[in-house]
């Protein structure tokens, strides 16, 4: 027994040194080159798709769920398809800079880029240059919710896709709500009181605003009954052909708006020179600024409100009709002439399946817009979810409409804010569908 | 005294022993402590060696990682440098570009169609012409361009010529536009703007540095915005806005840090320091293009500069750990050996310890064996030179009282107890011999108990009865009574049990033999229990411990009347242990002692026994016995040979049973009567039935030994008696007698039939008084001999004789010349006829079973020891020589 123990351990021993001395060998070993050229030779370039998207201001150590997770799905793309996708960002500044949306207009009339994320008014714009390829054709479209499809839908061509149906609501310090007694506000009237109660108990700011985002006030009392009040094609139709009139529709919102503005609730000087979140969130997680609006994603996005130190819950924008989430359709879209337009069309393809899309709400936590997706979301966006749920909603943008809604809203929102008069805007309203209308004459 | 001389030497031997032993303990301690000791110092010194090695490695290991470093952040200096060069060279040219296109306009008619007929480059995006004096010109783009688009107020410029500020253009990318005068003839006509786009310089910048892990910007100096970020450098998804984003987002924030890379960029100096990025070890660098318009930002993480540091630093701690592990191996290898080695040390002073133990208990057991020895003898000295004393004495008184027959019958008389005595000390001397050195061989043979009994009862009996004492034999419980075993050596046994009881049992004490059948073990043999009880002296515990060891006697001989030699026990449990038995011993002072004996037997396959009563038609007898038990035994006896036994236990019952019923009296075919059977005796009881059946049923009484009146029932006609225990042979034996006695039988004088008249012998005999004793038997026997010296002669005489001349031969077996066994081979050699059939008996003092088996091989008849027992001689001559 001892013999065949010793005999064991010098096996084990002598197995160990070989193994040893195999390793060593094997680990400092180099295969000897029969060229002479020393130069390893390089892998096969990969064909680059570039896309273009806006970068969001950074801060040390934080991740950005929203980026990381159309990362993971543009990963899936380059896998799949062997492609390689560069990145092509910008953000303005300040307010003097261009804003992301001139830019991408720029670079997509000039051909600069294959793919691009736009805006919905961008969107608009470039559909109807021309300027955007026909996505219909893609499998993933299939898949889409209807919803989606018809809000980008421009001359019959499906310019844009979404990862992510936006949603924007009021984010609202519920804590501070439940400090003076305050019910989450229904209506503007409520909305207006509970601002009241806010100034009074020398909140010097109740809503904190960025030069973007005022309009959804706008658009959630505009079009708060023409979505929901089961006429919406009709309405629109009237719109289109000029029997009803757009600055009717608006003209509650920015007379509420314009009290606020008047009130004090909002301070419109900082607003109109105020990037989205960078003006208005730190008031916001520092408990100055008991509401601001923004959108779904922001909930979930330590860069933006992912991370408060009170509690917070997302509503809809006070209305007639309830709150009331706004829904802009946001895309990806494929320039015309891009230089890599198949290989474009072929990323955008794997980026919107089924199989990225459940990636990406699963990591965004987000409405997906295949109706085959379905996340849990987070509990503060809850009471928004219930009302999206309900099918109660307005959208932001509408490719039905022949005057761009978005866009043009946000611009005429910030002559309010610049001084103004509620008239005046309307009467932007009432040149722009003048200016459809002449168009499709 | 011996005794405790040797207990004192036992004493001091072992205190010795326990001084030694505590000599070791301490030794061995001290051992421990000292092995401890140097272990304690040898891991000291190893552990000294591995940090020395551990400080020699880390030193190195630091130094390669400084030097490495050295290499790497000057490695990263010269590609920054190679970019920064690849960028100036790239502007330069545009600039000497642009120098040509002026030139080349200066000399146009027509300038404005040139600029607006130009189609943008990948480089050149805009084209724009302004002439002197004036605000406003024309551009590639078709609009009307006026410097206040521009702003060049930092003063930079590229090859002399100044260069704008960076702005985002109208294809929405950033661009920066160099403006040339138009000089014709020495004079400035105009100014030519022309718009270069940073995404050009992507195409010229290496795809990325540092395994893509280094992140680089292009900015630009005035406003500080990123510019470019060319493609593979840094991670894909990272992107700065400016330079505060870049701080901010890598948490670039120190005062003083922030001081000094603001100072070095006013400066137009390059700044290279190290900072955490995203919590890894980084350094951060920028650089200076084109005299401070334009900066390379960027980081590379440590790890990937000093990866080759690192590669090394890795191959180091990989061969230190294989060092190590074979280091350990080798340690581990030597403990192991180190282990082994002392385990074998170990079981070698084991061995040398049991070995020395063995030696010691040898040297002590055969010291004690040659006291014993000494001992033994000493009284075998006194037990023979007594009866030798007795005999020489009476041999004296003999030669003196010749003439008086009664005291020469007394004188032989004891000298031949005498004799007798002498003869049984050397024969259990011999058995003792034999039996040690494994001599022994059983003789297996079939026996009855009833034989068994008979004999040692024909032995015990008189010896008890000569001290008064009562000997009581009892059989119970035993269905086999005829078995297979060695029947001499059984005899043995019970005799010296037996004896033994009788001689140390005071006169007047009893004994007991119980003969119990206990249960079978297996069907083929019987288990015998054999109870040897007395209520003699009894023995001390301490004699009991030695009492089967050989030459042990109670008491000293010489102190003790007792004769024996010591040896009787020892031989007992020798033979009991070959035959595969027990025996064990109880035994208290003065109130006696119990053997009991355990053996099992072989019961015997032959039905001859069986046979016996089928042909007497004896199927059913009755038996009638107060006694339940013996009953009981009598009825399994009977059955084990097929014959029913009725049991009644009165005399009344037996009558009953033999009268009733009519013909069923013919049924019992014998009847066994129980001494007390009746209260008017046996004979009356016997009288009773005979009138009652006549005579022709036979009739045994079953007796007791001392008991009186049975012979008077021999009396009767067809009447027996039978000794208790009953026995199936012994019944079987009577019933043949009195069978015999009703028949008319032949007279047959045994004298004439013991008698060997007139039967002649050649008998071979060296020692003379041996044959002049064997000459005066056979003459008393009126037999004649012719006694020759040895075997060569006895072989010649016969080879002389006539046949039928000697009617048999009687063979010493050691003589000189010739051997008995050679002279048996060359008589039966001979070619005459008796030679192969002439009896030949070996008369030898060699007397063991082997030196039968030899004789019997060399063609003797039949094998006698000496001394010569003249009734054995009688029966083996007529036996050989009558053909009975």
């Amino acid at each position: 027994m001892n013999i065949f123990r010793k005999v064991d351990v010098r096996k084990l021993g002598m197995i160990c040194i070989v193994g040893m001395a195999s390793a060593v060998m094997a680990a400092c070993g180099a295969k000897d080159g029969s060229e002479n050229n020393l130069i390893v030779v390089e892998s096969e370039q990969k064909q680059t798709v570039n896309l273009f998207s806006p970068m969001e201001k950074t801060e040390a150590d934080v991740e950005n769920v929203a980026r990381s997770a159309a990362d993971k799905t543009i990963m899936l793309a380059e896998e799949k398809l062997g492609v390689s996708v560069g990145y092509v960002t910008y953000t303005a500044e300040d307010y003097q800079d261009k804003t992301y949306d001139d830019v991408t207009l720029d670079r997509a009339r000039n051909d600069m880029d294959d793919l691009y994320l736009l805006n919905p008014d961008t969107l608009r714009t470039l559909a109807e240059e021309g300027k955007l390829r026909d996505l219909s054709g893609l499998d993933c479209v299939k898949n889409l919710r209807d919803v989606v499809k018809a809000a980008n839908v421009v001359d019959g061509k499906l310019v844009a896709i979404p990862q992510e149906v936006v949603a924007y609501g009021l984010f609202v310090n519920k804590d501070m709500f439940d400090k003076y007694g305050l019910a989450l506000p229904e209506t503007p009237e409520e909305f207006l009181e509970c601002c009241r109660v806010f100034k009074e108990n020398g909140i010097e700011t109740p809503v904190g605003a960025n030069r973007w985002w005022l309009e959804t006030f706008v658009l959630a009392q505009a079009y708060a009954d023409l979505y929901n009040g089961g006429n919406t094609e009709a309405e629109i139709a009237a719109l289109n052909s000029g029997d009803s009139k757009y600055s009717d529709y608006m003209r509650p919102g920015f007379e509420f708006l314009q009290e606020m503005i008047d009130k004090e609730y909002v301070d419109a000087d900082k607003a109109l020179v105020s990037e989205a979140i960078e003006g208005e969130g730190e008031d916001f997680l520092s408990q100055k600024s008991p509401i601001v609006m923004a959108y779904w994603g922001a909930a979930n996005t330590e860069t933006a409100y992912g991370k408060t130190d009170f509690e917070m819950q997302v509503i809809g924008f006070p209305s007639r009709r309830g709150q009331m989430p706004v829904m802009p359709m946001t895309g990806f879209g494929v320039g015309i002439n891009a230089e890599h337009g198949e290989d474009a069309m072929a990323v955008l393809d794997i980026m919107l399946s089924d199989e990225a899309l459940q990636i990406y709400a699963e990591t965004n936590r987000v409405i997906s817009p295949s109706k085959n997706v379905e996340v849990e979301c987070v509990d503060s966006l809850k009471p928004l979810n219930d009302r999206i749920q309900e099918n109660v909603y307005v959208l932001g943008s509408n490719a039905g409409m022949d005057v761009e809604q978005w866009g043009n809203t946000c611009l005429i929102v910030r002559d309010l804010l610049g001084g103004a008069t509620v008239d005046e805007c309307m009467a932007e309203f009432d040149w722009l569908q003048e200016e459809a209308l002449r168009k499709n004459r | 005294m011996s005794k405790k001389l040797i207990r004192y030497k036992g004493e001091q031997s072992i205190s010795a022993v326990g001084y030694q032993g505590g000599t070791e303990i301490k030794m061995g301690k001290k051992h421990n402590e000292s092995k401890m000791d140097r272990g304690i110092s040898l891991l000291v010194s190893i552990i000294l060696v591995f940090l020395f090695l551990g400080i020699i490695v880390f030193s190195v290991s630091h130094k390669i990682s400084r030097e490495m470093a050295a290499s790497a952040t000057q490695n990263l200096n010269e590609s920054l440098d190679l970019i920064k060069c690849t960028i100036e060279a790239i502007l330069n040219k545009e600039a000497e570009y642009q120098r040509l296109m002026a030139q080349g306009i200066a000399k146009m008619e027509e300038p404005e169609e040139y600029i607006r007929k130009y189609t943008r480059s990948d480089t050149m995006m805009k084209i724009a012409l302004i002439r002197s004096g004036e605000t406003e010109g024309v551009s590639s783009t078709g609009e009307v361009f006026t410097e206040e688009e521009l702003d060049f107020s930092a003063g930079g410029t590229i090859d002399g010529l100044p260069v704008s500020q960076s702005y985002l253009n109208y294809m929405g990318t950033w661009a920066y536009c160099i403006k040339c005068p138009v000089v014709d003839e020495g004079r400035e006509i105009a100014s030519l703007y022309v718009e270069y786009v940073y995404d050009s310089f992507d195409k010229s910048l290496p795809e990325g540095f540092y395994n893509k892990k280094a992140m680089l910007y292009i900015m630009d100096a005035e406003t500080e915005r990123f510019v470019l970020k060319p493609k593979g450098m840094g991670e894909r998804s990272a992107g700065h806005l400016n330079l505060t984003d870049f701080y901010r987002a890598n948490d670039i924030q120190e005062d003083g840090l922030r001081e000094e890379v603001e100072a070095c960029l006013k400066e137009n100096k390059n700044i290279m320091f190290y900072h955490d990025i995203r919590n890894k070890d980084s350094l951060s660098y920028m650089w200076s293009v084109n005299g401070g318009t334009l900066y390379l930002i960027g980081y590379v993480p440590i790890e990937a500069i000093q990866q080759e540091g690192r590669s090394v630093n890795q191959n180091i701690l990989i061969v230190v750990v294989v060092m190590l592990i074979a280091f350990f191996l080798c340690c581990l290898l030597y403990y192991l050996n180190q282990r082994q080695q002392i385990k074998i040390r170990k079981e070698r002073e084991a061995e040398r310890e049991i070995s020395n133990r063995r030696l010691a208990e040898a040297l002590q057991a055969a010291q004690i064996a040659s006291n014993s020895k000494t001992m033994f003898l000493s009284n075998m000295s006194h037990d023979i030179r007594t009866p030798m004393n007795a005999v020489l004495g009476f041999t004296t008184l003999l030669a003196r009282d010749a003439e008086n027959p009664e005291k020469v019958r007394e004188y032989t008389k004891k000298i031949m107890a005498s004799g007798q005595h002498l003869l049984s000390l050397i024969n259990d001397i011999l058995d003792v011999s034999k039996i040690e050195s494994g001599k022994v061989v059983l003789n297996v043979e079939e026996f009855t108990l009833n034989d068994l009994v008979s004999s040692v009862d024909a032995i015990i009996r008189p010896m008890a009865a000569a001290r008064e004492q009562k000997f009581f034999l009892e059989v119970t419980g035993v269905k086999h009574e005829c078995l297979m075993g060695d029947e001499t050596r059984i005899n043995q046994i019970l005799i010296n049990l037996l004896s033994n009881s009788v001689k140390y049992t005071q006169t007047g004490g009893s004994i007991w033999l119980r003969i119990i059948g206990l249960k079978q073990r297996s069907g083929q043999y019987e288990h015998i229990r054999i109870e040897v009880e007395d209520n003699g002296y009894g023995m001390t515990p301490e004699y009991l411990e030695t009492i089967f060891d050989a030459f042990t006697r109670a008491e000293n001989s010489t102190t003790n009347k007792v004769q024996g030699t010591g040896l009787g026990m020892a031989i007992t449990k020798n033979i009991i242990e070959l035959m595969g038995g027990t025996i064990e011993v109880t035994s208290e002072v003065n109130k006696g002692s119990l053997f009991r004996v355990d053996l099992e037997f072989r019961i015997p396959e032959g039905q001859a026994h069986k046979r016996f009563w089928e042909e007497k038609g004896i199927s059913r007898i009755l038996v009638a016995d107060a006694d339940t038990e013996e009953c009981e035994n009598i009825q399994m006896l009977m059955g084990d040979v097929d014959v029913q036994a009725d049991v009644v236990h009165s005399l009344e019952e037996a009558l009953s049973l033999l009268q009733g019923h009519g013909h069923v009296q013919n049924e019992y075919h014998a009847a066994v009567l129980g001494g007390n059977i009746s209260d008017t005796g046996v004979l009356q009881a016997v009288k009773g039935i005979r009138e009652e059946v006549g005579d022709a049923l036979p009739i045994l009484v079953l007796a007791e030994h001392d008991e009186g009146g049975v012979e008077d029932v021999l009396r009767i006609k067809n009447t027996g008696v039978l000794m208790k225990p009953f026995f199936v042979s012994a019944f079987k034996e009577k019933i043949t007698e009195m069978q015999a006695e009703l028949m008319p039988s032949e007279q047959t004088g045994t004298d004439r039939k013991d008698s060997l008249d007139g039967l002649y012998f050649l008998a071979a005999e060296d020692n003379e008084i041996n044959a002049e004793i064997l000459r005066e038997i056979l003459t008393m026997e009126k037999a004649g001999c012719e006694i020759v010296e040895n075997g060569q002669m006895a072989v010649e005489r016969f080879k002389d004789s006539q046949e039928g001349e000697f009617d048999a031969i009687l063979m010493d077996v050691q003589m000189p010349v010739m051997n008995g066994y050679d002279a048996t081979r060359a008589i039966r050699a001979l070619e005459r006829e008796d030679a192969r059939t002439i009896p030949i008996i070996a008369m030898t003092a060699n007397a063991f079973a082997e030196d039968e088996k030899e004789a019997l091989n060399a063609g003797m008849d039949v094998h006698l020891a000496k001394p010569i027992d003249i009734d054995l001689l009688k029966q083996v001559i007529r036996k050989y020589t009558k053909g009975e």
